[in-house]
């Protein structure tokens, strides 16, 4: 117990805002129990649909959580629970929902494609980890705490370490679960250490003690303050695949099954995101001004230059590359770095609007890459390999596929209509609006090094023909993924203006983020 | 009250979703092309017709509605449709012609393999033109601007495998985006200098007509004169003309319906759209009037000397929309938008015919037609319904509409007023020469089996020469309903009989002396190539527009793009390939560093991790 904090515990009330959660580690009980005591001759595909049914009546929680808080608009009161630990503002549940759906498209998408695929063994366990690993993202995305933050971060990799192994007939699979425990590894060290600093010259994980505590902090400790804050931005630039911390990206997607890729491409990266912008805008923001103002100016830069170095390194490995899932992650590896902007780009007067860019940049990105995985798992199905020639002649065999995939690369490389295209134009134009002009130059060249690769695969489908003729079959579950991804692509695309509309009307920087009214 | 008016953004709706079942049929269903087609183009026009039925009333008010697209910023762009009694006619013009063309291409088009995509071009055209008429900013009218010209390249080129109509296709596109460039920059400095940024046509004519000076009469004149050009571009005005004669090489319904009744009207209805701009600016307004008074003139001489049909009312097509241009520049709203009402059915008419006779005779040299009137009785007869119209002969919808342009020249530029004159003899006399070399006389070598079209391609000439003959009454020297209702201001009569007379006269003059040349014979047909033949080769070839073209524009800049592609080869070049080495080193840097080891990657971190601190935080350590 330090000081200057009371502990109040858990009431029935505090449970009731879990719910959530709790709903999901109840789902997840019953499928464990489930599991063990179904005989071996019944298929697995029921605990698919429990586990997407448990996502959805947890997305469905959120959903009605937030509505009923925002009833009385953008300044409703946030929910703290076990003094600030556990909070339940916008900021929470915009990026819960996110995850939510993110997971349960994933879930979709491994009902189509994951029943026949011989080599993963444990096919009911491939679901149900799922859901824990969703608690962990949910619980990053809400937590005001060091401790709640890291406990969350290591339920949602450990879970993610098992994923990663789980086609367990293949050669590649535990390679990359291994590879993965093991950065996973510096990763979580990285960051405990840097919190250990953090806690050890302000004397609380309570970000908004922290917050408080700094400007003393700073001014007697300023190396210490470095340390903390940039190993705690290093182990969280591991996580979600920035330059120079990538490195292990590529291995890991590709021997990961499909679906599990999809995840660590946007939950898994989106939760980590998350954390970092609350660590940045809950305590680093308010040490930018006062005498040590450089610090703060410091550990923004850093990210943005890591942002930098993302984008440039994604795009440029990405460009000799012929195995798609490789392809898929250095494109995750240049996506980190547009969503770093939007954290990295300091809040001013005239820029206000970071985390309604950042959110949705992640829903574009989000639909775009389950969208790309989607279609490359039933082509990778079809094909037997998963190189890019797999894609040879695409439009001719499956011509509507092929018609989505053109959608998401469209997304992907930023040209409109699409929402990658808008997410990047916000991206820019809040870049620009910081005045970080050398950013908006490097999100331009990195933008116009991916066409190369990206039209690559239009290339592949359109001019190219491929060994097969017969058209691609593509499950009912996945097809479902696929048109949603695409309509939804488009949509944003067709009209950004909606979704932005709902942001700003439900966020506010002041409760949401920042812990204090924001002047 | 206002039920179909509030429901015109149904309208473009139909021909799109008929584009979209087309499309998703394929070419299989060769009979569905003419049926969805067709349906989709009579549904819009019937609502259509429904909207200016309830727009006759008095009082019927301009009715906008719209939502936020885009919101970046303070700025919101907006996108949304607005009627006003223009729009709505042009919505029935449109899709009358759109109906009856589909109608009519049933029969025309009924051999070719791909009549299915044809139907699909001509359906995507019809919504993209009615998307431009129903625009309530400019930057959407631009979106449809660019596609239509899109559907009139792929018309052009329908028939792709023929050499000279990938040329024209190719030429149509490159001429008209000379225009469209100009528009663009029109529209970017109404952008810069509008208040609020603001784009839609209300606005605009708020600004404009109420005289606020927020705009410099300077830039007023530039933006519209950058409007300008881009009328000049789709409208086939001098100097950007050369392309509609060569779109000739398109199917012939296509020459109808885009290229004489719909598209190159678009020109005229943007200034009509704009007019408010215009009329700030004196000097713009005087540039429309000349501009479209040479070109009268101009295309009309041209059209004398020609000798595929289907070229004269091309020629043609350019002179009446000259007319159109020079009404608008002479401060004629009225008389420019009633003459391009009057001119849609009348030159629609015209190529239905030509195309009816092309469809008989298969040839398009007049001089080997002849004598077709005893064989393709409908054709000749509505075609001289059409032909009367043009030359603007009482009581045909074209007297009174050309009689209201000669009447506003009169009365201001007594100058054009000349011009008009002219060109209306010169209109009268190809006129009368096309049609007795095409139906009078003797059977020339290529009318021996001609015959009439079946059923489907003569109804829309019926109707169409109905509308040829009649519409004009909508608007005469002593009822001005027509101007009235669409300017919703209550016009006086006018009318001045010196133009009734003179421009009566003209027309006459002009239909008798092609009777004594062509028809009776009694002047040699020889007479003017003996005499100058010079003059005649200069008309024959359009007075050399295309070559000087091509001697002074194409010439010099295949000049300048050889000495650029030097350049670009050796310079340019170099410094792109120097860009790609790098970026594929750096590719293949960082592929090195993907080599499987996971001690590696821990490494990479790590040092990755010591060089960003050293660089970002060491700075500040370092003395």
């Amino acid at each position: 117990m330090f000081e200057g904090a009371s502990f109040t515990p858990l009431t029935w009330t505090d449970m009731l805002y879990l719910a959530p959660e709790l709903a999901l580690a109840a789902v997840f009980l019953l499928l464990v129990a489930i599991d063990l005591l179904l005989p071996n001759k019944f298929g697995r595909t029921s605990i698919g649909w429990l586990t997407l049914a448990g996502l959805l009546a947890s997305l469905g929680l959120v959903l009605w959580r937030m509505l009923d808080m925002n009833q009385g608009g953008a300044e409703a009161e946030t929910i703290q629970l076990l003094a600030n630990s556990y909070r339940i503002d916008d900021f929470a549940s915009l990026l819960k929902i996110v995850f939510l759906a993110g997971a349960s498209l994933i879930v979709l998408l491994a009902l189509g494609t994951v029943r026949d695929d011989g080599e993963i063994t444990d096919k009911g366990e491939f679901f149900y980890l799922l859901l824990p690993a969703a608690i962990g993202a949910m619980t990053m995305a809400s937590s005001g705490n060091l401790v709640t933050l890291y406990i969350g971060l290591e339920l949602l990799s450990l879970t993610s370490y098992v994923l990663v192994g789980m086609k367990r007939r293949s050669a590649l699979s535990p390679e990359a679960a291994f590879k993965y425990l093991v950065l996973g590894g510096i990763s979580s060290a990285f960051v405990l250490f840097g919190m250990s600093y953090i806690y050890g010259v302000t004397g609380s994980v309570d970000l908004a003690v922290i917050y408080q505590a700094l400007p003393a902090a700073l001014a007697d400790y300023k190396a210490l303050v470095y340390v903390g804050f940039l190993f705690m931005v290093a182990g969280f630039g591991i996580k979600i695949a920035a330059a120079p911390f990538h490195a292990w990206a590529p291995d890991v997607y590709q021997g990961a099954p499909t679906p599990v890729a999809a995840f660590l491409a946007v939950v898994a990266k989106g939760a980590a995101m998350a954390a970092l912008f609350r660590i940045m805008f809950g305590a680093v923001y308010f040490a930018r001004t006062g005498e040590d103002a450089d610090v703060a100016g410091d550990i923004f830069l850093t990210l943005l230059v890591m942002a930098a170095a993302a984008m440039l390194a994604g795009t440029t490995a990405a460009l000799r590359q012929k195995n798609v899932k490789r392809l898929l992650a250095l494109s995750g590896v240049a996506n980190a770095g547009y969503l770093l902007v939007p954290i990295g780009v300091s809040i001013t007067i005239v820029h206000s609007s970071s985390f309604s860019e950042f959110v949705y940049y992640l829903v574009a990105y989000f639909f775009m890459t389950i969208g790309a995985f989607a279609v490359f798992a039933v082509v990778s199905r079809a094909a037997g390999h998963e190189e890019l020639k797999g894609f040879a002649g695409m439009y001719y065999r499956s011509p509507w596929t092929a018609a989505a995939m053109v959608v998401f690369v469209l997304s992907l490389a930023g040209l409109p209509v699409s929402g990658g295209f808008f997410g990047k134009l916000f991206i820019l134009f809040g870049a620009a609006n910081a005045k970080a002009y050398w950013l908006v130059g490097i999100i331009v060249v990195s933008s116009v090094i991916s066409y190369y690769f990206y039209f690559g695969l239009v290339r592949q489908m359109f001019m190219r023909s491929g060994a097969a003729d017969q058209p691609i079959p593509v499950p009912v579950t996945a097809g479902i993924v696929i048109w949603l991804c695409a309509v939804a692509t488009l949509a944003l695309g067709a009209f950004p203006g909606p979704l932005m509309g709902w942001i700003d009307s439900v966020f506010s920087i002041g409760r949401d983020l920042l812990f204090v009214p924001f002047s | 009250m206002d039920m179909y008016t509030q429901a015109a953004w149904l309208v473009p709706l139909f021909p799109l979703a008929a584009f979209l079942l087309l499309t998703a049929l394929g070419r299989g269903f060769r009979k569905a092309g003419a049926l969805i087609g067709s349906a989709g183009a009579l549904a819009a026009f019937v609502l259509s017709l429904l909207i200016v039925v309830e727009r006759l009333g008095e009082g019927a008010v301009d009715y906008n509605n719209a939502i936020d697209w885009i919101a970046i910023g303070d700025y919101t762009l907006r996108i949304g449709f607005e009627v006003t009694n223009l729009t709505a006619m042009m919505l029935v013009v449109v899709t009358l012609v759109s109906f009856l063309v589909n109608l009519y291409s049933a029969g025309y088009m009924k051999n070719d393999e791909r009549i299915t995509v044809f139907y699909g071009y001509v359906s995507l055209f019809t919504f993209s033109m009615l998307g431009l008429v129903l625009s309530d900013n400019l930057l959407s009218l631009y979106i449809f601007w660019e596609l239509v010209g899109v559907c009139s390249f792929l018309l052009v080129g329908f028939w792709y495998t023929k050499p000279k109509a990938r040329a024209a296709a190719k030429k149509a596109f490159i001429v008209t985006r000379i225009g469209d460039a100009g528009l663009l920059l029109g529209i970017l400095l109404l952008f810069w200098y509008m208040p609020d940024h603001a784009l839609d046509f209300t606005t605009i004519q708020s600004v404009f007509d109420g005289q606020s000076g927020a705009i410099t009469t300077g830039i007023t004149t530039l933006i519209a004169l950058l409007i300008f050009l881009g009328a000049i571009g789709k409208s086939g005005q001098f100097p950007l003309h050369v392309w509609l004669p060569d779109a000739m090489e398109g199917p012939t319904p296509i020459s109808a319906l885009i290229h004489a009744a719909t598209m190159v009207a678009a020109g005229v209805f943007l200034i009509a759209r704009t007019y408010d701009i215009f009329q700030d600016s004196a000097a713009a307004m005087e540039t429309v009037a000349y501009v479209g008074g040479f070109t009268a003139i101009f295309a009309a001489t041209v059209a004398l000397a020609q000798n595929d049909i289907k070229r004269i009312l091309a020629y043609s097509t350019v002179s009446q929309l000259g007319y159109m241009m020079m009404a608008l520049g002479l401060g004629s709203l009225t008389g420019g938008v009633f003459h391009l009402f009057t001119h849609a059915f009348f030159k629609a008419l015209l190529f239905l015919g030509a195309g009816s006779v092309i469809h008989a005779v298969h040839t398009q040299n007049i001089h080997e037609m002849g004598g077709l009137a005893s064989k393709m009785r409908v054709t000749a007869w509505t075609f001289a319904v059409g032909a009367l119209a043009l030359s603007g002969i009482p009581p045909f919808s074209g007297f009174w509409s050309k009689d209201m342009i000669l009447t506003a020249a009169i009365e201001t530029n007594p100058l054009l007023f000349v011009v008009g004159l002219a060109a209306a003899f010169c209109t009268a006399l190809y006129m009368a020469r096309l049609f007795f070399l095409v139906f009078m006389g003797k059977p020339g070598s290529a009318s021996a089996d001609a015959h009439e079209a079946p059923a489907v391609m003569t109804a829309p000439l019926v109707v169409l020469a109905v509308l040829a003959a009649a519409a004009g009454f909508v608007e005469t020297p002593w009822n001005g309903w027509f101007g009235s209702w669409l300017s919703g201001e209550a016009e006086a009569a006018h009318g001045s009989g010196v133009a009734i007379v003179a421009s009566i006269a003209v027309g006459l003059l002009g239909l008798y002396v092609g009777w004594l040349i062509y028809g009776k014979g009694g002047v040699s047909r020889k007479a003017a190539a003996e005499r100058a033949p010079w003059l005649v080769k200069l008309l024959e070839n359009g007075y050399y527009a295309d070559e000087l073209y091509a001697a002074v524009i194409v010439k010099p800049i295949r000049t300048i793009g050889s000495v650029l592609m030097v350049v670009d080869e050796y310079i340019i070049g170099g410094l792109v390939r120097l860009a790609g080495i790098a970026t594929a080193y750096a590719g293949r840097t960082a592929a090195r560093l993907q080599n499987g080891q996971v001690q590696t990657y821990g490494l990479a971190a790590a040092i990755g991790f010591v060089v960003l601190v050293a660089a970002i935080v060491g700075r500040r350590f370092w003395p």
